[in-house]
């Protein structure tokens, strides 16, 4: 072998080492989600303030009937907005409580454990709170939904885990979620027995599957959910909500709740 | 114009209800359908989550006994979204509370507005809201008169 054949073998074989073994490289990370950021209050619209806390399709056709009936011009929104929510509880919600569930709906509103007791809310009203909603990364394998409210923080693992048969039910349950486009779909169970945000007790066998879409100026954040609960609902319910964008949001210290003391049983809100 | 305000003002008095259940509903502690107005000095302003709270003192003008009034609002989280800051309600300003009453307690009530002694006043983030709405509402009643 000649010396200038052989040092052409010796730069062929170390090209052929920097190829085969390039330096340790970082996993790069993933691209961010249309999803992510900071969200709050609904649009200041006749429909996203009916669905500020939640709504229905069943009640959001309502509202629109009335606010397009000349004969309600003149009456106040609050008005229209409460004879919307009335139909909605009495037509799409209450025909699909099974006997258990109507044994105490609708629920007293001075017999809720965040008013009595300050306890957090579960997931059945946690999911539509109202106000701040930061939606993040925290992980390659998980997003976490951060809420204003209760400054309540949930897990939604993304690596197709299974919730383990013994996990013992929580109060906002086991969450699993994955991508369809540009759709975040999370499912939910092992949520402990608690309050719907209908007033409505529910049992632990609450599932949760929740659609979450931006719309496509951007500027909303779309939820569709489908709660089921063979303990309390004769077929699911399909919970619909509105978020406003919101980058200057912040969440805030929620350190200050006091149970409450002086009040009065039997009321309702108007 | 005086229908229009109305219709505002009523719409504030709802919406302020329906967001105040945020947290938990206020109608176990509240009567919605009274207003009452209050005026005094505050004493403290607690801009905090679940509910800022205002302390005011408020003197008897017949008798000069002062009593401290508790004035229950929504969360900061809320108030803030309406550009409400820890100052915006001072220790020792001369204010005029109106609010809904405590059903159970003499010296408590929910807010519905402030005013201050220079004739400006503090509304909750939902009278914005209640206006615009409005203004969707007429819109809407425009666009189908023309669809005639």
């Amino acid at each position: 072998m000649s010396t200038k054949y052989a040092w052409a073998v010796i730069a062929l074989f170390l090209a052929g080492c920097s190829q085969s073994a390039p330096p340790p490289a970082t996993k790069p990370a993933p691209t961010p989600s249309k999803l992510e950021g900071m969200w709050s209050d609904p649009p200041p619209t006749a429909v996203g303030t009916f669905c500020f806390f939640a709504c229905t399709d069943a009640g959001i056709e309502r509202l629109n009937a009335l606010l397009d009936d000349p004969a309600n011009d003149k009456k106040p929104y609050g008005e229209l907005r409460a004879a919307a929510d009335k139909y909605q509880s009495e037509n799409y919600l209450r025909p699909k409580l099974t006997d258990a569930a109507l044994k105490t709906y609708p629920l007293d509103p001075a017999d809720d454990p965040g008013f009595l007791r300050c306890e957090p809310w579960g997931l059945a009203k946690q999911m539509f709170a109202p106000h701040q909603l930061e939606i993040r990364r925290a992980a390659d394998d998980r997003i976490e939904l951060r809420y204003g409210e209760w400054e309540a923080v949930r897990t939604v693992y993304l690596d197709g885990r299974t919730r383990p048969a013994n996990e013992p039910s929580t109060r906002l349950g086991h969450s699993v979620g994955r991508f369809e486009g540009e759709t975040l779909v999370v499912e939910t169970a092992g949520v402990a027995a608690g309050i719907t945000w209908w007033d409505a007790q529910h049992s632990d066998q609450l599932r949760v599957v929740e659609r979450f879409t931006r719309s496509d100026d951007g500027t909303t954040l779309n939820l569709t959910a489908t709660i089921e609960d063979p303990w309390s609902l004769r077929e699911p319910v399909v919970t619909k909500k509105i978020w406003r964008w919101a980058p200057n949001q912040k969440i805030t210290p929620y350190d200050s709740c006091e149970p409450a003391t002086e009040f009065k049983k039997g009321t309702r809100e108007p | 114009m005086r229908t229009r305000a109305l219709l505002v003002a009523l719409s504030i008095v709802v919406l302020t209800a329906a967001h105040a259940r945020a947290h938990h509903a206020f109608s176990p502690v509240y009567d919605a359908k009274r207003t009452i107005v209050v005026e005094g000095v505050v004493k403290q302003f607690r801009f905090v989550n679940p509910h800022a709270m205002l302390l005011m003192d408020v003197t008897d003008k017949k008798t000069g006994t002062v009593v401290t009034w508790n004035v229950e609002f929504a969360g900061r989280l809320n108030l803030e979204e309406a550009g409400w800051t820890v100052e915006s309600i001072k220790v020792g300003e001369h204010v005029k509370v109106t609010g809904n009453p405590a059903w159970k307690s003499d010296q408590r009530m929910a807010f519905v507005k402030l005013e201050r002694a220079d004739g400006t006043t503090l509304q909750p983030g939902n009278a914005q809201r209640a206006s615009a709405i409005e203004e969707e509402r007429r819109q809407r009643a425009q666009q189908r008169s023309q669809q005639k």
